[in-house]
């Protein structure tokens, strides 16, 4: 059976960061074939390149068994190939049908534009319909939720006569039911014979809808192997490619202490359609204890552990009383610090590091607040001294380190330079990204600091790593 | 129920990894016959971002962006008439080895060191104060004010008017800073808008109320002797001593102090800042009061430095001054001072040009432009890599 | 009395407020591609200084027009090759191109003697049947160029609202990374639109000089540029929006001679402090009326390159 797509042999850098050093994939016409890796595996830059955002420096790109080159994006979609990204394409202020005007091939014979809209208005209701979507073409691209949006652009590129169709990590932003829907949707394209390339990192849909799976790690394919044949242990080996030893997690056997900190009815604003994204939050924490929440992304976790951080988004009603402190809602960020409130956010780039500064800088950060009002070079010095880390490592910037070493290490150290400042802090809170990130360095740190901290909370969209890591798990829905 | 078993799964101690599986047996297809091998693009040129250049090259960039703004500047000013084996001597000889010359250069010196002082500080805090010509109107005015009204006694007048044109200056800039930390109102208008404000008043000042009766001329009377910054000997001002204490002070703010470590952080990532605990809004204004304040010291020091008055069109040319030397240093306060020298010795040739070789003063502010649109496109090759992409496919 | 002097206020406003329509919208074409262009005012005197010095030399206000509109275009070229090409920082570029143009065309009207060279203008038209009607008629005898600009506007309009081709450019401007994966060319669009944009920039500065005042002064803009920019800020980048905030800047700026017509004694340089702080006032205004659809395209001032990556 031909094979609808194969890329051989590829190769990407980007400046002087190898992303891909020999990669392979091939996907045949009427499967659902899973791309699967960790982050920073390379799969989203291999697909890029299939889809002519990227192109490598060596490798081949077939379609259907001829030799192609791709010069840009329309090319690949001459090709019918259309993927769908992990951030979606999509022009916020125009309409459904304005975005999909965009990408619709040319007409044969001269339309006007109102002729057009009208036409591929028309064209979308069909296709909708015929793939159970429902979608008001003539509505704007940003009063549709997630969800939708995502459909439109399947839409898009079906319209755009993809048979190749690339998923980039589709089911990241939904729920579980439309998770399903969507992956179900697909499989029903492919057994009408389009090509399905499906890029993730969970393991259970590789298993229910793949019919192969291909697996990277570290830029390189790994195997290509059937998911039904082969057990999500070693599905889980050859992804991140060191067995996750048996940590058999014994919870504390001390009694908890006394409450830390206790949340009651934490609310934030309602948005004008009347949602809040904290609606009556109670929590207690006790000393000694790891604290889990858990709970499908999008439900508030990150809005919570924002709030107790003192990041953007503070809650309007609810008292947060930390004990001897008071209500936590009156103090700024820079006093939580003080009193020895750290924190972790999960967006690391945004919330957590300065890309343009060096590490010396960043680990400075967290420990001038108080002090003389000069002599910053010198408590970075410290600060870096105190890690061992190396001069010439410290000058360079933060943004040129690999994406995952900085996941890990460096803001794991960042937060343990903190911790192990003068005043330790006695409450740290982690927000997990569990999307990609492998669970195990984190909760080392966390349970290691646990003993001197009094409190720890991790907020994490994936129930398993709740239920290993913490002493208290809480469901959040 | 099914996440329980697959965390069995993943619990269980890797004894299965000792034998190589079928999922290691099943490697992915052999590669592709080569025969029918083409190169996968044709020479493809890729832009990307580059992370970190060494500093040698930047410096080496920098320099050559510098020639070529001096090489285009040169040709414009041959073809104005200025002969070219003139140029030389003119923007060398005469400006830095002439006596007279290069304590005209000095004068001049400490204004600009204190507008590129000050576009330096705002532009950290990521505030474009484009307001500096109308901050330094109304430090000279705070500072005339002193003068024409006789506050304080005289030892302490000099030190009044000090005062005064710092505080003018502030109090100008405070405006713009609330509107957009506030309302979020583009610094850019608002501070350009307020210059032309400036501008207007300082006309109305100097042709109405405050124009000298004895000459009926658009300017103030002149200061007494102790409202004028003294001279140090050799005739040279006391101006330049002051613009180079406040360049001490904002290289120990920049690089020493926690304020300047809060800059950084707010020019990089300012979310961040704010989580990291960083008071972003005190440190915000901080430095951008701390600009207009320096920009009103600028106009001290022409108003008492310099002319000895206020006059109607002191503050021309130090606005874009102060972006050029703030841009070409980097917002570095010592490179600034460095660099405002030698804006400093351009003005003073320009007017020389002007003098000699009828080439209107407007050419150093084209000069000025030719510089910065050459330093800042040659930024790209510092932040950019152009890359030959594509070639013979892998076999 | 009163009568007479409010008909000649309103007759001299559309001659006030055209400078400011064709700036305004040439700088939405430019900013609705995300390119922010700060650069008007100097963009402005390039096409003054063009205008007169075609005027002067060749004597044709139609042929100085086109040329003012290409001299105008021909260094924006500068601008566009610095922000899209070598992705320099917006504000720096658009800052230098002022100053750039603010020095160069005082070096070259000085060098020609182009300044205070006084030129004929062109004529009046009558908007026939309103321009019969007793008193109120005048209002509508207004120059060719300011007829010109409704259909100018309506074009423009048109194009953004009702084509494919707008609708590509405000792709570019709103989502580049979305529009690049839809095949369009980017770096093509947006150069189009600066140099389209700039033309116009350039029309409205020539204007000032060929058409309203009919010589040329070294810095005779004074501010307009900025005014520019700030007005489609307050339009929130509708075409329609900024003629009438043109309008409205008109109206002030040709009330402050029929003052002094009028008698009326006010500091001078306080009223003319008055456009200046409407602008500001305006600026305010629509921050604190901000809604919360930002009608701001989306990627303005920031530049593009493929193939970004963290």
């Amino acid at each position: 059976m031909p094979n609808a797509l194969e890329l051989t042999g590829i190769r990407k850098t980007f400046d002087g960061f190898a992303a891909l050093t020999d990669a392979h994939f091939a996907a045949r016409w009427g499967e659902v074939h899973a791309l699967l890796g960790e982050n920073g595996a390379g799969k989203s830059s291999l697909m890029n390149i299939a889809a002519g955002l990227y192109a490598p420096e060596a490798g081949q790109l077939l379609v259907d068994d001829n030799a192609v080159r791709f010069a840009g994006p329309r090319d690949a979609a001459k090709h019918r190939i259309g993927m769908v990204h992990q951030h979606f394409k999509l022009v916020r202020p125009f309409t459904v049908a304005q975005n999909i005007l965009l990408t619709a091939p040319p007409p044969a014979e001269f339309q006007s534009h109102g002729e057009r809209l009208r036409e591929i208005t028309r064209d979308i209701r069909n296709k909708a319909a015929e793939l159970g979507f429902d979608i008001d073409p003539s509505k704007r691209v940003d009063a549709l939720s997630v969800a939708e949006q995502q459909r439109v652009e399947i839409l898009k590129v079906l319209l755009a006569g993809a048979r190749i169709l690339i998923l980039d990590e589709p089911t990241a932003v939904l729920t579980d039911q439309e998770a399903a829907r969507l992956l179900q949707t697909v499989q029903g394209l492919a057994r009408k014979g389009a090509a399905v390339v499906l890029v993730t990192h969970k393991m259970a849909d590789v298993k229910t809808y793949a019919d192969r799976v291909t697996v990277m790690r570290g830029g390189r394919t790994v195997a290509t192997l059937k998911p039904q044949e082969a057990s999500v242990a070693e599905l889980v080996k050859l992804t991140v490619g060191e067995s996750i030893a048996a940590q058999g997690f014994q919870p504390s056997a001390a009694p908890r202490g006394p409450v830390r900190l206790s949340v009651r009815g934490l609310r934030t604003p309602a948005s004008p359609e009347g949602r809040r994204v904290l609606d009556g939050v109670d929590l207690d924490l006790h000393a000694g204890e790891i604290y889990g929440l858990a709970g499908v992304g999008g439900n508030g976790q990150g809005e919570l552990a924002g709030a107790i951080m003192g990041l953007e988004g503070e809650p309007t009603e609810g008292e947060m009383r930390l004990e001897g402190h008071g209500d936590l809602k009156t103090m700024p960020a820079s006093v939580r610090r003080s009193i020895g409130i750290a924190a972790i956010p999960a967006d690391r780039y945004g919330l957590a590091l300065a890309g343009g500064l060096s590490v010396a800088e960043n680990y400075a950060i967290g420990r001038v607040h108080t002090g003389p009002c000069g002599a910053c070079d010198a408590a970075a010095s410290r600060a870096t001294r105190r890690k061992r880390c190396a001069p010439s490592t410290c000058r360079a910037c933060v943004r040129s380190r690999r994406r995952r070493r900085c996941s890990r290490a460096a803001t794991r150290r960042s937060w343990c330079s903190r911790a192990s400042s003068a005043s330790r802090p006695r409450w740290c809170s982690r927000t997990a990204r569990a999307a990609g990130s492998t669970c195990a360095p984190a909760p080392r740190c966390t349970r290691g600091c646990a003993p001197h901290a009094t409190a720890v909370r991790r907020c994490c969209s994936s129930a398993r790593t709740s239920t290993r890591c913490c002493s208290s798990p809480t469901a959040s829905a | 129920m099914a996440d329980a078993s697959l965390m069995a799964d993943m619990a269980v101690p890797s004894s299965t990894s000792s034998t190589p599986s079928k999922a290691a047996a099943v490697a992915h297809e052999a590669p592709r016959n080569a025969q029918s091998v083409q190169p996968l693009a044709r020479r493809r040129y890729a832009l990307e971002i580059r992370q970190h250049m060494p500093w040698r090259w930047q410096a080496l960039i920098l320099a050559a962006a510098l020639l070529a703004g001096m090489a285009v500047s040169a040709a414009i000013l041959i073809a104005a008439g200025v002969p070219a084996d003139e140029l030389a001597n003119e923007f060398v000889m005469q400006t830095f080895f002439d006596g007279q010359n290069f304590r005209a250069v000095l004068f001049q010196a400490a204004p600009m060191i204190l507008v590129g002082l000050a576009g330096c500080v705002a532009f950290r805090a990521r505030f474009w104060n484009l307001g500096l010509e109308g901050q330094m109107i109304w430090g000279a005015i705070g500072a005339t004010a002193v003068s024409m009204w006789q506050i304080g006694p005289e030892n302490l007048r000099l030190p009044l008017m000090f005062i005064a044109a710092i505080g003018c200056g502030l109090l100008w800039v405070l405006g713009p800073a609330w509107l957009k930390l506030k309302l979020g109102v583009n610094e850019i208008i608002s501070t350009l808008m307020l210059n032309y404000m400036a501008a207007n008043f300082l006309l109305h000042l100097v042709y109405g109320s405050w124009k000298d009766p004895k000459d009926n001329f658009p300017y103030s009377p002149q200061f007494r002797v102790f409202e004028r910054l003294p001279e140090l000997g050799a005739g040279i001002g006391s101006s330049i001593l002051l613009a180079g204490v406040v360049a001490l002070l904002a290289w120990w703010l920049a690089s020493v102090s926690r304020m300047g470590l809060y800059l950084r952080f707010v020019d990089a990532n300012p979310r961040m800042a704010h989580a990291s605990g960083v008071p972003v809004r005190r440190t915000i204004y901080g430095a951008v009061l701390l600009s207009g304040a320096m920009a009103g010291l600028a106009g001290f020091a022409v108003a008492a430095g310099q002319e000895g008055r206020l006059t109607q069109a002191f503050y021309q040319g130090y606005g874009f001054s102060g972006i050029l030397i703030a841009f070409l240093a980097r917002n570095n306060p010592l490179a600034a001072t460095v660099v405002a020298l030698l804006v400093a010795a351009l003005f003073v040739t320009g007017r020389s040009l002007q003098v000699f070789y009828q080439v209107p003063f407007s050419m150093v502010q084209l000069i000025q432009a030719i510089i910065v649109v050459c330093v800042a496109s040659s930024d790209f090759f510092i932040r950019h890599r152009l890359r030959r992409v594509g070639g013979e496919a892998v076999q | 009395m009163n009568g007479g002097i409010v008909l000649n206020w309103l007759a001299s406003t559309p001659d006030f407020a055209v400078p400011y329509a064709l700036a305004a919208l040439g700088l939405i074409a430019c900013e609705r591609a995300g390119v922010l262009a700060l650069g008007a005012e100097g963009l402005m005197l390039v096409g003054a200084l063009a205008g007169i010095g075609a005027q002067i030399v060749i004597g044709q206000p139609a042929v100085s027009l086109v040329l003012a509109m290409l001299a105008a275009s021909v260094v924006s070229v500068l601008f566009a090759v610095m922000v899209i090409w070598l992705r320099v920082n917006q504000v720096i570029a658009g800052l230098a191109l002022v100053f750039f143009c603010q020095g160069l065309t005082a070096l070259v009207g000085s060098m020609a003697e182009w300044t205070n060279h006084a030129t004929e203008g062109i004529g009046a038209m009558g908007l026939w049947p309103l321009s019969m009607l007793p008193g109120v008629g005048r209002i509508f005898e207004q120059n060719a160029m300011v007829w010109l600009t409704l259909p100018i506007f309506g074009a423009v309009a048109w194009f953004f609202a009702r084509s494919s081709a707008g609708l590509r450019l405000r792709a570019v401007g709103e989502n580049p990374q979305a529009a690049d994966a839809a095949g369009i060319r980017v770096t093509a669009w947006r150069f189009a639109a600066v140099l389209a944009g700039s033309a116009l920039v350039g029309l409205a500065g020539a204007y000032i000089s060929v058409v309203s005042t009919k010589l040329w002064i070294a810095g005779m803009t004074g501010g307009r540029g900025w005014i520019a920019v700030g007005l489609v800020i307050f339009a929130r980048w509708s075409p329609w929006k900024a003629l009438v905030g043109a309008l409205l800047f008109g109206c002030i700026e040709a009330l402050i001679p029929q003052l002094a017509a009028a008698g009326v004694q006010l500091p001078q340089y306080f009223v003319m402090m008055t456009p200046y702080a409407v602008t500001l006032g305006v600026m305010v205004w629509v921050a604190l009326s901000r809604r919360g659809a930002d009608e701001e395209p989306g990627a303005l001032g920031q530049p593009y390159v493929r193939e970004e990556r963290r």
